[in-house]
């Protein structure tokens, strides 16, 4: 194992039951993510693309192995503990967005930094959502946005925190072509900029392909790992 | 965090649920403030009144002078000193009462004479009863002796305060000035006199002080406030405070039911926010704090507008009341302390606590992972939250009525109502979703696929119904039934001393003058000496007024069957040659006296023993000649009795009364019209306010519809939405809400008809003592209600999705 890896996970499984069945939705994923790297989860639908990343984010427990965030192993953790670090360290971007509905852009990006009671909380999330391009819409709530508009208040709330990782789940899912590009473009110029390291589950191979790693998933089974650019010395 | 609990506030003051949860809690602690003020104020007034027939806030009466260590500075105080005297005027002579009083009597309410509102007789003056001035036409200036005093006749009595039914003053009054007691003579050894201090301040100080005095008083001594006073007053003080109680109890029971419901959707409606909160690192704890910090902001908002709308609601009512209240000649209502509004607050976070605090426990534990599988939320364990709710409801139910008999049965007619419309609601709908076509299964799909949901929906209609139910319908009756209790023809005089023989010729005066024969009563006295062989010691008892029962004389009489206004509560009613007591059941237990029994009673020198056969109830309400204890034809016939009688004389019949007295002069005639009128005067404001306070308990029962149709709101939106974008016409769409509204309702207020019958009959029968039939059309009434009421707001959410598009809604 790698002591530099930010995230790693080690045999990692998840297993569910419906009534008197059992069915095993992952199987032994095993593998490290250094620091400012991005790693793109790829397969078909139903594959356990989603489930690997609730595991590694710590948002579900898995039936079997661990996973490593910092160094720190999440099965050691309880719920609140797991949050607690979630809270440090992560920052989320969702297929369907999930913005407080009520909320304005200004506020659902204030959300993260006023619940770890951030300091110049709300000057941070005017900085932020100007840098997605929204200096213009602070008062307009999710129902007022378009939804790459939206998508750009959940970049600029992932970010606002300064995150070391950053989960997507299908960040452009939910958008057309030409939008889902440019929120593309906008998540990979941010995490450029700030050396973030990024997770992010797609089915869409031009979107994988800009990640430096990538992770094929096939009927709950790790495939193969293609690691495109690593840092000297770091074992595929 | 605060500003985090704020701005979720502040968002969440748009959200129709989070709006329904406050409009709950205001109407809690509104309702609550509203009756607990009103109550507090109407039982001032109440007593108040009944303060008036003793002319004080409390009364010390004793048979010897009362020492000086009995006065109390802080209070104002009056002396009375009432004795039976012949009073003689051109030759003629009249047992009268006399009253001799101090200057500041009465201390509570007015002497109300010919002069008007008048203070204490002056010295050397008197104010007479109307009876000595008709039959001796004495006329103010007039002048009579009492013992060797002459005095005045300043004026005729009207009213006064503390006119009293008690057989040993039957005769008519003369209020003299105490100056002039020495002067007469009369008040040497051996005189009846008795004397009373009356009291009267602030309450608390008033309390303090016959606290104080209680354990100080000697043999012959006794205290009175209002309540001991008189058993009627008692009584009909009692029904009015459990009436209004009953008011408040429900209004309370029914906003923890929109409570419990608005939580519910509030709890659904937060499972996004929560999940996503948690995923951006909130801790549990963290969660309750945002959570707890909005609800408590909740119950501090509803509890400052609820408390200044209960504050003007009670304050509108008293007005109303107070104006009735002056109609009448009594003094305005009392103010009220911020009490009942603490009491309020306190409640509203109890309902909070009990109704929606499992919930919001839950929704603290909601998994982040719902983030991306948004079909995954917290266990809800809703028997337990239920089980949680209905005893937080109990207890406050409890803690409003104070009366856990009262609090039981509304609270057991109410779950009556909803384990019958879960049950009947959902066997109907299982039913008419076998009914053939396309339309009862899309209009009844909604129930059909969430039966839980159904049944919450359905009881907490039924709920609301009921309460509707029980305070229009029901309420009517119970007060019809209560005020038949006192009937307006109810006798207002009572006739004694009249001999056996001038019954007969008494009967023919009536008639002559257009008036129903009254019926007489034999009255004998006899002072009871032994119970089984065991003379009877009345300082064995430890309750005072059983002392005062076994001490004092009883009148005792003789009938063939048991009368209307007595019921057989054990034994049997002896023949008339049968040696054998029936005994009122209360005076029964007072004294331990049990069926079986052998009393002996001393009747002018002769005993007369006989057995216990029969325990009675007795309705002393029916202000007709009652008996404590009573004998047959066989045992009393023989012994030296007078006859007793009561009767109702109109107003325009009054003439009757001097030629009784004329003819007659030993028989005794005593008006009981006024105690009569204060007794229905008492019901009729307790009337009032209970008849106000109703718009709180409508107001209450109807955000319980609404919380039940908002509960499951969002998923009727996308479900038109749907609808309409598979191409359901808006008319479509109208008739099947129209169908599955008109059922729930339908179902709900049948339900509800016969359960708020049943309560009504329960709460008659066995809480309040007044008879209510089983209303059956209270049923088909609520049926239509329940069906109006759920169409009518099914109608006004149809309006609001049909002016939105397809693709909104479904946005």
């Amino acid at each position: 194992m790698n002591c530099n890896a930010l995230l790693a996970a080690r045999q990692l499984g998840k297993t569910v039951t419906a009534g008197d069945e059992s069915l095993t939705i992952l199987h032994d994923i095993d593998f490290s993510l250094p620091a400012g790297e991005s790693l793109a989860i790829v397969g078909a639908s139903g594959s356990g693309k989603s489930t690997l990343l609730a595991l590694l984010a710590g948002i579900d427990t898995p039936s079997q192995g661990d996973v490593l965030l910092d160094g720190v192993s999440l099965s050691s953790l309880n719920e609140d503990g797991r949050a607690a670090l979630r809270g440090r360290l992560a920052g989320f971007v969702f297929q369907s967005f999930q913005l407080l509905p009520d909320f304005s852009a200004l506020e659902n990006v204030l959300v993260p930094l006023e619940l770890h009671g951030t300091p110049a909380a709300e000057a941070r999330a005017r900085h932020w959502l100007e840098r997605v391009g929204l200096g213009q819409r602070l008062g307009h709530t999710p129902r007022q946005l378009s939804g790459g508009e939206q998508q750009r208040v959940a970049l600029a709330r992932a970010f606002a925190t300064e995150p070391r990782l950053v989960f997507a789940d299908e960040p452009t899912g939910s958008l057309d072509t030409a939008t889902g590009e440019r929120i593309a473009d906008l998540m990979f110029e941010l995490n450029a900029a700030t050396g973030t390291t990024l997770v992010l589950v797609t089915h869409d191979p031009k979107l994988a392909a800009r990640c430096s790693m990538q992770l094929q998933i096939q009927g709950g089974r790790q495939g193969a790992l293609h690691v495109q650019s690593m840092p000297d010395g770091w074992p595929a | 965090m605060i500003r985090l609990t704020t701005r979720l506030l502040r968002r969440d003051l748009a959200a129709a649920d989070f709006r329904l949860l406050l409009i709950a809690l205001v109407i809690a602690v509104a309702a609550i403030t509203a009756v607990g003020m009103l109550a507090e104020r109407v039982k001032g007034a109440l007593t108040g009144q009944a303060n008036w027939l003793l002319a004080a806030d409390a009364a010390l009466l004793s048979d010897h002078p009362l020492p000086q260590h009995y006065r109390n500075g802080q209070l104002r105080m009056a002396n009375t000193a009432t004795f039976p005297s012949m009073i003689r005027s051109d030759g003629r002579t009249m047992l009268a009462a006399i009253k001799a009083v101090s200057a500041h009597y009465p201390l509570r309410g007015k002497l109300d004479t010919t002069l008007g509102n008048a203070p204490a007789p002056l010295a050397g003056e008197a104010y007479i009863d109307r009876r000595i001035a008709e039959q001796w036409q004495l006329k103010p200036g007039s002048r009579f002796q009492l013992g060797q005093s002459t005095l005045t006749v300043r004026a005729v009595i009207v009213r006064e305060p503390d006119a009293v039914i008690d057989f040993s003053s039957l005769q008519p009054r003369v209020l003299i000035n105490e100056a002039d007691l020495p002067a007469t003579g009369l008040q040497g050894p051996g005189s009846r006199v008795k004397y009373g201090l009356l009291y009267a301040g602030e309450a608390s100080a008033v309390a303090a002080w016959t606290a104080q005095l209680k354990p100080q008083l000697q043999r012959g001594e006794r205290l009175e406030d209002a309540r001991e006073a008189r058993p009627e007053v008692k009584k009909a003080l009692e029904r009015a405070d459990r009436f209004l109680q009953l008011a408040g109890l429900l209004a309370a029971l029914l906003a923890g039911v929109a409570i419990l419901l608005a939580a519910r959707r509030f709890v659904q409606r937060h499972y996004d926010s929560v999940a996503l909160l948690r995923t951006l690192g909130a801790s549990q704890q963290q969660i309750r704090q945002l959570l707890g910090g909005e609800l408590l902001a909740l119950v501090l908002l509803a509890s400052l507008s609820g408390g200044l709308l209960g504050w003007l609601g009670q304050g509108a009512l008293a007005e109303i009341m107070g104006y009735w209240l002056e109609s009448t000649g009594n003094q305005s209502l009392p103010a009220s302390t911020p009490l009942p509004w603490l009491w309020a607050c306190a409640y509203a976070l109890l309902l909070l606590a009990g109704t929606a605090g499992p919930q919001l426990l839950a929704l603290s534990r909601t998994p982040p992972l719902r983030v991306l599988r948004r079909e995954l939320q917290p266990g809800l364990r809703l028997g337990l939250q239920w089980s949680i709710a209905a005893l937080a409801t109990l207890v406050l139910l409890w803690l409003t009525a104070r009366d856990l008999k009262l609090a039981l049965l509304t609270a057991g007619g109410l779950l009556l109502a909803v384990v019958l419309c879960g049950l009947g609601g959902w066997l109907l709908i299982r039913l008419l979703l076998s009914l053939p076509g396309a339309h009862w299964r899309l209009a009844l799909r909604p129930l059909a696929r969430q039966p839980g949901l159904a049944v919450v929906q359905l009881g907490a209609l039924t709920l609301g119904i009921t309460g509707l139910c029980l305070l229009t319908v029901t309420r009517n009756d119970l007060l019809a039934g209560w005020q038949q209790r006192v009937p307006s023809e109810a006798p207002n005089h009572f006739a004694i001393n009249i001999q056996p023989e001038q019954a007969q010729p008494l009967g023919a005066l009536f008639r002559a003058h257009g008036l129903s024969e009254p019926a007489f009563q034999p009255m004998i006295r006899g002072r009871w000496m032994a119970r089984n062989g065991q003379p009877v010691e009345p300082a064995s008892y430890p309750d005072e007024r059983a002392q005062r029962l076994a001490e004092r004389e009883f009148n005792l009489s003789w009938g063939e069957a048991l009368r209307a206004d007595n019921r057989l509560l054990a034994g049997r009613i002896p023949a008339a040659g049968e040696q054998g007591w029936t005994v009122e059941a209360g005076l029964a237990k007072t004294l331990g006296i049990g069926l079986g029994d052998t009393l002996e009673f001393d009747i002018a020198g002769t005993r007369v023993t006989a057995p216990v056969l029969a325990l009675r109830e007795v309705n002393w309400d029916s202000f007709r000649p009652n008996f404590f204890v009573t004998g047959t034809e066989g045992m009393l016939a023989g012994q030296p009795s007078s006859m007793i009688t009561s009767f109702y004389l109109p107003t325009d019949r009054r003439g009757i009364l001097p030629e009784i007295a004329n003819h007659y002069p030993n028989i005794t005639l005593l008006d009981i019209g006024q105690l009569l009128d204060e007794v229905r005067r008492i019901l009729l404001l307790a009337t009032e306010a209970l008849q106000l306070v109703l718009a709180f308990c409508l107001a209450a029962g109807l955000t319980v519809l609404a919380a039940a149709l908002e509960l499951n709101a969002a998923e009727r939106s996308r479900e038109a939405a749907l609808l309409r974008a598979l191409g359901a016409t808006q008319s479509r769409l109208r008739r099947l809400w129209l169908t599955e509204q008109s059922v729930l309702g339908a179902v709900s207020g049948l339900t509800a008809g016969m359960a708020a019958s049943s309560t009504g009959w329960a709460l008659g029968h066995f809480a309040l003592e007044v008879p209510v039939a089983f209303n059956l059309w209270l049923p088909l009434l609520a049926m239509l209600a329940g069906m109006l009421l759920a169409v009518s707001v099914s109608m006004w959410r149809l309006q609001r999705l049909a002016n939105s598009t397809p693709a909104a809604l479904l946005r």
